[in-house]
């Protein structure tokens, strides 16, 4: 056997999910002490994209570890004892191995396409509602801790919607961080449009996270919430439209450079300077500059070359050959004798 | 007095027949009384250009040069099929496409003189402005007399060397015969050649006036002899290029 070295323990481990775990487990003391305002039994967890990411890069069970395992560490450290919510150590790794499942199925290791991203984002939510149901079926059977109807509406619900948002926001992010994003028009275009989504979401909740601080009773502050809600919507609509701008750009710039260098290419006039910066690029568009520039430089060559040839243009004749030719016919006797009568026919 | 107009190229395949057809279409389409006859009884053509109907065909030029009709009993009333309007007549006398016809003339041959009379007699009888000679390549015995009795000759040339030194040769033995006009006629001209460019070069080298450069057409191609391009494209710009030739004919 190989002797191990610590680089490869540590490799291994991270395979397993195991390091993740232990990350996840510390994540989760960490934000035991955020709760939603309106669902205090619901801990703010932005760490429930770890597992999914687990599962997306390393496989279904790493993911299922990383979030059966941390969910435990971080249970025991914080002193709920093992065994006391074992069906969310179970609801946790669900999270991992859902993502991993859906990546394996559809051949998913980079986002590359639309396709790829919805099915990402798919498996997502679906791993959170897969993990909520999971854990509400495990407690009616076995632990019997939730009341209905209150447990969904303080409980179930937040915690399904909080995990889902999260991960739906975090996951594309940790794909780009991770360089597992093939820069692609159809990747930017819809990251762009996520992106715009996100900030919308996020201004929402965050106007009503806010709100929920106050008692909304009083009449000012209901007034105060709705000012607040106003001064954000105004924020995120700039950050918003701003951005759309700058990525709109982004995308027909080189599109109008593109049209401009084949309508100078259609009229001869081959001004392919502009696209340089396009020719750069990694995405689609780069590669139609490229394949422009190439054609049309091909395409000048040719012309370069019919030119040079049509200005070499020359009518010779063989002046000699010409010579004999017409004497063999206007040697015979028959030529002789029709020019004779020519002359005859054209005095008449 | 009538002209007599022989379209002639040192090699085949130059567009003669073609030439020869949109012009005489041009030409009866003003109101002029033309004809066509073929003359290249070794390789008949020009006959499909103008779709005549095989069945309805008694007698050719054939005939009339063996002294087995008239010849205006070899002359077609081309005018109605092709949708030419009064005062505008247009005539075609065709060659007989029989292989035994060929082969006897290959073989006996047959007197040209008989030919000049039957131009005549056409133009008489048929009381034509224009007569229209489309003839077989290369310059032998008909073809010489064809040339000798023409007021205009057109030599149809490609942009060519070998076609370059044949047309030198016709040229030459063209002015030997004193033809009263002599025209060039450039044909199947790609697209990439400058055309004036190339007519200066042509003028200079035979020190004879180009009538015109008619540009390697598609459509032509595509039309492929089954019909008389002018008539099927009015509008075209090679229809434009045939009737400023046709205009220089009738000046
Ligand atoms: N300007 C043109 N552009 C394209 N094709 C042409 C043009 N002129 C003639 N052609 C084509 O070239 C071929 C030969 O034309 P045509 O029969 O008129 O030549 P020709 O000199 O009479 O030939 P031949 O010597 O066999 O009698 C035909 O298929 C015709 O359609
Ligand atoms: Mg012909």
């Amino acid at each position: 056997m190989q002797p191990l070295s610590v680089k490869t323990v540590f490799q291994k481990l991270s395979h397993w999910g195991l390091l993740w775990a232990v990350l996840y487990g510390l994540m989760n003391i960490l934000s035991n002490q955020l709760t939603l305002p309106a669902a205090p039994a619901i801990a703010i967890r932005p760490q429930v994209a770890l597992p999914m990411i687990i599962g997306f890069f390393y496989g279904p069970l790493p993911g299922f570890v990383t979030g059966f395992l941390g969910n435990m560490i971080g249970d025991v450290l914080y002193g709920y004892g093992i065994g006391q919510f074992w069906n969310w150590h179970i609801a946790n790794g669900l999270m991992g191995l859902v993502p991993g499942l859906a990546a394996m199925l559809a051949g998913i290791k980079v986002m590359k396409t639309v396709r790829d991203f919805g099915i990402i984002e798919a498996a997502v939510v679906v791993s959170c509602a897969v993990a909520v149901g999971v854990a509400v079926c495990l407690d009616l059977l076995f632990i019997h801790l939730m009341k209905f109807p209150e447990s969904f509406n303080a409980w179930i619900l937040p915690a399904f919607i909080f995990n889902a948002v999260s991960g739906f926001i975090l996951v594309p992010v940790f794909f780009l961080l991770a360089r597992r994003v093939v820069i692609t028009l159809e990747t930017r275009t819809i990251l762009t449009i996520t992106s715009l989504l996100v900030v919308a979401i996020l201004s929402t909740s965050i106007t009503i996270t806010w709100a929920m601080h106050d008692d909304l009773t009083s009449y000012n502050a209901l007034v105060n919430a709705i000012y607040f809600a106003g001064i954000v919507s105004v924020i995120m609509v700039i950050i918003g439209f701003a951005s759309s701008i700058y990525f709109v750009k982004r995308i027909t710039g080189p599109v109008t450079l593109l049209t401009e260098a084949a309508v100078s290419v259609e009229k001869g006039e081959y001004d392919l300077e502009s696209i340089q910066p396009v020719s750069r690029r990694t995405d689609e568009l780069g590669q139609l500059s490229r394949v422009l520039q190439n054609m049309a430089g091909e395409v000048y060559q040719r012309e370069q070359t019919l030119k040079k040839q049509v200005e070499q243009l020359q009518i010779r004749i063989d002046r000699k050959k010409m010579d004999q030719d017409v004497a063999d016919i206007v040697g015979t006797d028959y030529f002789q004798d029709l020019r004779e009568k020519v002359k005859e026919f054209r005095k008449k | 007095m009538a002209k007599i107009i022989s379209i002639h190229s040192f090699r085949g395949g130059t567009g003669k027949s073609n030439t020869a057809a949109n012009i005489a279409a041009l030409l009866a389409g003003g109101g002029k009384k033309t004809g066509v006859v073929d003359t290249d009884i070794q390789s008949p053509g020009i006959h499909v250009l103008f779709g005549i109907d095989q069945a309805a065909i008694k007698y050719t030029l054939n005939d009339f040069l063996w002294g087995k009709c008239e010849i205006r009993h070899a002359s077609y009333d081309m005018s109605q099929a092709q949708g030419i309007a009064p005062p505008g007549k247009l005539f075609l006398i065709p060659s007989s496409v029989k292989t035994g016809d060929i082969a006897r003339v290959l073989h006996y041959g047959y007197d040209v003189n008989l030919l000049r009379e039957g131009f005549q007699r056409l133009i008489d009888e048929l009381a034509l402005d224009y007569l229209l000679i489309d003839t077989h390549p290369g310059l032998n015995e008909e073809t010489l007399l064809s040339i000798a009795l023409s007021d205009v000759l057109i030599i149809v040339l490609r942009p060519d060397q070998q076609d370059y030194q044949g047309s030198a040769v016709t040229v030459e033995v063209s002015r030997q015969l004193e033809v009263p006009s002599l025209l060039l006629l450039v044909n199947k001209v790609p697209s990439i050649l400058n055309m004036d460019d190339l007519k200066q070069k042509v003028e200079k080298t035979y020190n004879c006036p180009v009538a015109g450069l008619i540009p390697h057409s598609e459509e032509m191609m595509v039309l492929a002899s089954s019909g008389i391009f002018a008539l099927h494209y009015p509008h075209h710009p090679v229809t434009e290029l045939y009737r400023r030739v046709a205009d220089m004919l009738t000046a």
